[in-house]
């Protein structure tokens, strides 16, 4: 067995992590340690890296340079080893068509030498009465409960789902988030990518942010939040537009932006304290003449984070 | 192992389009192939164009009449150019227009056969020529010096649609193991199931297995359940026994590792089931499903000989229909053995878990 270099507690443990195709860089050096019973999560825009990431830690694919240890065993150098401690959910992957749930869950508890009883795995995600079924009479939130219950087949240490919630409706997301604490509780760690930093401020433990193929910020999504210089969103609506120069002269403002839309004038702006923000606004809406219709304060979210980490707005 | 190559069966043998393959298609062959009679033979419809009233007109029209081969047709009076228009127009395959010589000059026959086919015609001069011979001797009173008795020893001559069994069982399992395996690993592949599988502990070398075992396994059903169909319909086929069977089955290790080098060389699911096509139609004509790969042109038969299914069916032939043993064909097992080996490195190297 591969000598373990991890801490006691560590279970993953990504060392300057490179993956290239050709000329592209699709990792630039990631390096990341997850702690035993921990829901992390991966964020990153479309191409930023998060599937390779995952893909290196599950040893479906090899890095071009870096280690990654999960569970003490080294992924390139014991793939097998790992993968039978490890539980995988891919994203766009679906089961085969012509087995039954049921059948599929036994199939897949037939690689390991620990496996979970199917009936009791298709409970966990109230789709027991699913279990002759199969997977095209599923609807979509039901197929992708069904590719995290199959994820568990194996009772794993350490499961890796990649966009588990993707195209589901709220609701779905919720069921989903709900079956993800339980995994969690049932004492395995977790780790995830998504798209949607609703998702990851609600269920992360710890959130890292890939851009461009390395690891831009990592920390707890309230760590994130408090570590931004513009903690809060502030909306204002006037009748009248305001002079725009005016306003971002005032202190502890940024990212101003005024549109007209319907029902007046929004202006949206990022504030590090909302009090002194808010006065300095109400003050100039005065001046001006014009009259405030809405005036809406909220906290930054991961959101705000992505956009100073990356510079860019979120469009997921 | 077992609950592996469990599954891998009902997967086969709950997707529509793999038994489509491998029994609907050769099914509809053999049915429909029943239906030609092309082995019996057709016979001649003869225009006779004499009067019968006189020795020599009814002499000869009972003749002709007593050839089970000719269809007799008497029009009296007809000139020969209305004759020939009636061949003309494809309303009689030959004519024979007897006309009376002047006196005591003997009557002429003119025999005009239709259509420009040398072997036929030969067939119907000769038939016709020992009638006028045998009305000669019957009219001139002259004596039989010699008496031919003719009669069959009764050896069975292969049918065209006993020939056909082990060409369409063939091709039945090539089909079946290019075409569906292929279709069905690019679908896995473009579904993301295989990237799944490779996700768990679970050995490649044992998943191919479980793979080409089910499809094995479901191959010989097929072959049993053609082979019973063939035989009701009157292709004899269940004379070539265990051997017929077990040189099925070999041969359809080589088209499943085919289905896996296509599956493995060509992108998307589409262009995958054309490609299977584009290498099982070809060989279902040139290796001799429906005709003899003898009637080929010599140029090409060297390239055919060493084709798998070409191969195959002339073992299973051999089995079937001449009672051979497989030792027999031993050159065509050390082909298909080549093929085997060289078809699984191929398929080893190619194959690719995901879409790039």
């Amino acid at each position: 067995m591969a000598a373990t270099t991890q801490a006691a507690g560590t279970v993953i443990t990504a060392r300057d992590l490179v993956k290239r195709y050709g000329d592209l860089t699709a990792l630039a050096g990631a390096s990341f340690e997850v702690a035993r019973g921990e829901i992390f999560g991966i964020l990153g825009p479309n191409g930023a890296g998060k599937t390779t990431l995952v893909e290196i830690l599950e040893g479906l694919t090899r890095p071009s340079a870096g280690t990654a240890t999960i569970l003490g065993l080294e992924v390139t150098e014991q793939p097998v080893e790992v993968k039978r401690r490890i539980g995988v959910q891919l994203q766009a992957s679906s089961y085969h068509q012509y087995l039954t749930l049921r059948e599929i869950l036994e199939l897949f508890g037939s690689f390991y030498p620990r496996r979970a009883d199917p009936l009791e795995l298709l409970r966990r995600v109230h789709l027991e009465d699913r279990a002759n079924a199969r997977m095209r009479t599923l609807s979509g939130g039901m197929r992708q409960r069904f590719s995290i219950v199959a994820a568990l087949v194996n009772e794993p240490e350490v499961v890796f789902f990649d966009e588990p919630t993707a195209g589901l409706d709220p609701d779905a997301r919720r069921d989903l988030w709900a079956i993800v604490r339980e995994v969690r509780a049932s004492g395995a760690t977790v780790v995830l990518t998504t798209h949607y930093m609703e998702e990851a401020e609600t269920l992360c433990d710890r959130v890292a942010f890939l851009h461009r193929g390395r690891i831009s910020a990592l920390d707890t999504p309230q760590g994130l939040i408090r570590g931004l210089n513009a903690a809060y969103r502030v909306t204002c609506t006037t009748s009248a537009p305001l002079e725009a120069a005016a306003v971002a002269a005032i202190p502890g403002a940024t990212r101003v932006v005024q549109e007209h839309a319907a029902d007046g004038y929004v202006l949206r702006l990022r504030a590090a304290a909302a009090p002194p923000v808010v006065a300095a606004l109400t003050a100039m809406v005065e001046r001006a003449g014009v009259t405030m219709l809405d005036l809406a304060v909220e906290p930054a979210t991961l959101e705000d984070v992505f956009i100073a980490v990356t510079g860019s707005e979120w469009d997921g | 192992m077992l609950t592996l190559l469990g599954a891998s069966v009902k997967m086969v043998a709950r997707d529509r389009q793999s038994i489509f393959w491998a029994l609907a298609f050769p099914m509809i062959f053999l049915g429909v192939f029943r239906l030609f009679s092309v082995d019996s033979a057709r016979t001649t419809a003869l225009l006779v164009v004499a009067d019968v009233r006189t020795e020599a007109g009814a002499t000869l029209l009972a003749a002709l009449q007593a050839v089970p081969f000719l269809d007799v047709e008497v029009r009296p009076g007809l000139s020969e150019d209305a004759a020939l228009a009636v061949l003309q127009e494809r309303k009689s395959d030959a004519a024979l227009v007897l006309t009376a010589g002047a006196a005591g000059a003997p009557a002429s026959a003119q025999l005009i056969t239709a259509v420009n086919d040398p072997v036929r015609n030969a067939i119907t001069v000769a038939a016709i020529t020992s009638v006028v011979d045998r009305a000669n001797l019957a009219l001139t009173r002259a004596p039989q010096a010699i008496e031919l008795h003719a009669r069959s020893a009764g050896v069975h001559r292969t049918t065209y649609f006993e020939f056909l069994g082990p060409g369409i069982i063939g091709m039945g399992l090539m089909n079946f193991a290019t075409i569906a395996l292929a279709g069905s690993l690019s679908r896995y592949r473009s579904e993301g199931v295989l990237r799944r599988i490779r996700a768990t502990p679970l050995a490649p070398w044992r998943f191919f297995t479980s793979v080409v075992g089910a499809h094995l396994l479901v191959a010989g059903v097929q072959v049993v359940v053609l082979a019973l169909v063939a035989e009701a319909l009157g292709a004899h086929v269940l004379r070539g026994g265990l051997p017929f069977l077990l040189v099925s089955l070999y041969g359809t290790l080589i088209f499943l590792n085919i289905g896996v080098i296509v599956a493995g060389k060509v992108q998307g699911r589409g262009a995958v089931e054309g490609a299977a096509n584009a290498i099982t139609l070809p060989m279902m004509f040139l290796s001799g499903s429906f005709f003899p790969t003898s009637s080929l042109p010599a140029a090409v038969r060297p390239i055919v000989e060493v084709l798998p299914l070409t191969q195959m069916l002339h073992a299973l032939r051999g089995l079937a229909l001449d009672g051979d043993s497989l030792l027999d064909h031993w050159p065509a097992l050390l082909i298909m053995t080549a093929w085997v080996v060289g078809t699984l490195l191929i398929a080893r190297v190619t194959f690719r878990f995901a879409d790039d």
